[in-house]
């Protein structure tokens, strides 16, 4: 049996070509590194069921990737998606949603990121792009409109994420909007486990070492020239008016309105107080800095800034800014997101604004994942300064707060060089292989998974999202107008079962959002307004219950093909750091290890999942209408 | 001699931060306090009904539209614990506590 055989499907009904949808390209673009063959592939005839991003992905993942293809073999697919809303007058809408096995859980990864790329795909005519196969040599796509070619990126080898998009400007004479680059960087190119998919100057697709599958393929960068194809929606007029009103939610809405006016800066200051900054490795929660001045406008405006808004754009988020003073002074950065300034920052100690923002753009440069290179390095300085880890070992003196030393790890670490090879496995297997009390003080989730940039310690619902999802990071995130779905407006967040069920309350929300083409942010919205969005743009009618259904279809072939990789139950658990009970600060008293076995209950019940097997129930699957995955799953 | 309430009066200081200070007349940084005064048996939720009262734009932002429970956009934080870990809105104040009213932060 071929390694990427995997169980038969049902047998497709003989059908005439689908008629196009509208909103939508109508086609995938196929590319075998390997064979280096190219073509494309209608799609229309599930369109509504699978909708685009990570509902489109997760199919293409469970039909294609069979058990015994590992993130790193040639047969992996890297798919590079879009959606419906994708390249159309919505905020945010140049959407990226990477779907591939990740190199980290070695599992479903589905990761977003923003700029032109999803609009330039719809412009040239693609939907997705599924890329399967290795590369002689090192490689890049080259996509302008109907001419596809993989090409020569021998020129690429070992420059940044930065000097790559710059060296394919150069080279095809387009700068700006006019060409949407993602590529890896020295770390993708030497398989780090987290590594990153960097593209147009600060958007990362970064979790679970999806850059690492584009380097094992020998894919340098992807380079979209922005097409010429026009994009119909079904009600032009109709579209125009959810996005309004998607807007102006952003805009006005208490929960939103700091998105619209800062992005994410405001996480800083306000998670200090609820406990949920991380600082130091988890070692505290509280800080002798003046927190007053980490508030978003102070934050802003301590640098020369501008803005750097992605497709079709009104928020006042994405910024590229000058560092004014101090030795990097001079240098265009990108601004950091609230986690880059605690990954970069408060993590490892480090409070100098500053050197965080410059730290921050070396790390999408090199396309390492912010978070994990914050518990990779954090977790060495705090085992430096234990002694459970000596100069020795690492090669120098690692302290907190020291900027260049960890810009030195991070030079270490993407070059494989020294004991930043063993860094280079992620913190989970680093302190595996390092054991003894150094294993010990490690953030992560026992499927490898990176936490997101925040102390879940004081936020619960992250930490069982987390150790539950089937995606390679959060899958549910937090609560976003939550009393759309009856559920209550707020929870004790320390009440376990009050946590599972808000936690499985709210799965599919998010997978519906990624499988639209347009960014977290500007779809933090009511799902109402994107469903209309959605329906005016394609032509059906598409309700709350249709969205949420979808998002949980998602979610369950996600599980299924993580179960199939072997990634089960028994995984679901933080690792002794990361579910650890805070010393100090808001969150002390508490101590999720003593609920969690309760909320993992409380969330397979929300969820219609069975707890022991992890697969979800042949009843859930009837309900959302994948008796085909009950068949896999159950086998009868 | 006037006569005195033999009532005592107790206080707590609202701290309203960050954007939300614009609604209540701040410029969306920093914290703007208040010390609201209450009587003995008064609850959270009283005296924040009071308190928001004064503000109409953050009544709204604070309460559910139909204004029977709080909206879910506003983080609520007594003495440093979030809303429904020490302090419920049913539960009376004792005087000297500190409420936070903290823009909910999502994600990223």
């Amino acid at each position: 049996m071929s390694p990427t055989a995997t169980a038969a499907r049902p047998a497709k009904k003989a059908a005439s070509a689908p008629a196009s949808v509208p909103g939508y390209a109508g086609k995938l673009l196929r590319v075998n590194l390997s064979t280096g063959k190219i073509w494309t592939q209608p799609w229309a005839e599930d369109m509504r069921e699978y909708v685009g991003g990570i509902g489109l992905g997760a199919k293409i993942l469970y039909e294609e990737v069979g058990p015994k293809v590992h993130w790193d073999h040639p047969d992996n697919r890297l798919i590079l998606a879009t959606g419906p809303l994708a390249g159309l007058p919505v905020w945010g809408t140049g959407g990226l949603t990477v779907i591939t096995r990740g190199a980290q859980t070695d599992g479903a990864t589905s990761t977003q990121a923003n700029g032109f790329f999803g609009a330039a795909l719809k412009y040239s005519g693609y939907d997705a792009i599924v890329i399967q196969g290795q590369a002689k040599a090192l490689s890049y796509l080259y996509i302008n409109d109907d001419t596809v070619e993989i090409r020569s990126a021998a020129h690429l080898k070992g420059k940044d994420t930065w000097e790559t998009q710059e060296a394919l400007e150069t080279e095809h004479g387009l700068s700006g909007h006019r060409l949407s680059v993602y590529s890896i960087g020295p770390a993708g190119e030497n398989l780090v486990r987290f590594a990153a998919i960097q593209g147009d100057y600060g958007h990362v697709a970064s979790k679970n070492g999806c850059g690492a599958v584009m380097g094992k393929k020998r894919l340098k960068a992807v380079c979209i020239v922005r097409g010429t194809k026009a994009l119909t929606p079904h009600d032009a007029r109709g579209l125009v008016q959810a996005a309004d009103d998607i807007a102006h939610d952003l805009k006005t809405d208490p929960g939103t309105s700091t998105l619209y006016r800062w992005g994410t800066l405001p996480g800083v200051s306000n998670l200090y107080k609820l406990g949920v900054l991380p600082i130091k490795n988890y070692t505290t929660n509280l800080t002798t800095v003046d927190m007053t001045t980490w508030e978003p406008a102070k934050l802003r405006a301590g640098f020369d800034h501008r803005g750097h808004q992605c497709n079709a754009c009104g928020m006042h988020h994405c910024h590229i800014q000058v560092i004014g003073k101090g030795p990097k002074a001079g240098e265009l950065v990108d601004e950091p997101e609230y986690e880059g300034w605690s990954g970069a920052g408060w993590q490892i100690g480090l409070t100098d604004k500053e050197a965080i923002t410059w730290l921050n753009t070396r790390l999408d440069r090199a396309c390492l994942d912010v978070n994990e290179f914050g518990w990779v390095c954090g977790w060495v300085m705090e085992c430096m300064e234990k002694g459970h880890l000596t100069e020795k070992q690492v090669g120098f003196k690692l302290v907190w707060g020291d900027v260049d030393g960890a810009y030195r790890l991070v030079q270490m670490i993407s070059h494989r060089e020294g004991f930043g090879d063993v860094l280079a496995e992620g913190v989970k297997r680093a302190s595996e292989k390092v054991g003894g009390e150094a294993a010990k003080c490690a953030i992560y989730t026992k499927k490898g998974a990176s936490p997101r940039g925040h102390d879940h310690r004081g936020r619960w619902e992250e930490m069982l999202d987390t150790c539950t999802s089937s995606n390679g990071t959060m899958e549910s995130a937090n609560a976003t107008h939550q009393t759309e779905l009856g559920l209550p407006g707020r929870i004790n967040p320390f009440n376990g079962e009050e946590v599972a069920r808000m936690v499985g309350g709210i799965l599919g929300r998010k997978h519906f959002e990624d499988s639209l083409g347009g960014c977290i942010f500007t779809f933090r919205t009511r799902i109402e307004f994107l469903a209309r969005a959605l329906s005016a743009a394609t032509g059906w009618t598409y309700t709350l219950a249709d969205a949420i259904r979808m998002g949980r279809r998602t979610a369950a072939i996600l599980r299924a093909f993580n179960l199939r990789c072997g990634i089960g139950t028994d995984l679901e658990y933080p690792s002794a750091r990361y579910g650890s009970q805070p010393v100090d600060g808001p969150a002390k008293d508490h101590n999720v290890m003593d609920q969690w076995e309760r909320m993992r209950e409380v969330w397979y019940e929300t969820v219609g999942y069975d707890i022991k097997t992890g697969k979800p129930t042949r009843e859930t699957l009837k309900k959302l209408g994948l008796d085909w995955l009950a068949k896999d799953l159950w086998r009868k | 001699m006037a006569k005195v309430d033999a009532t005592p009066a107790l206080s707590a200081t609202v701290e309203v931060t960050t954007w939300v200070t614009r609604h209540v007349g701040g410029d969306g940084s920093g914290s703007k306090l208040f010390t609201e005064s209450f009587v003995p048996g008064e609850t959270l939720g009283q005296v924040l009904r009071r308190f928001s009262a004064r503000y109409p734009e953050l009544d709204a932002a604070l309460w559910s539209p139909d204004h029977s429970q709080l909206g879910e956009h506003l983080e609520v934080v007594v003495n440093d614990a979030v809303l429904g870990v020490t302090h419920q809105l049913d539960t009376p104040l004792t005087g000297g506590e500190r409420i936070t009213l903290l823009g909910q932060f999502m994600g990223g």
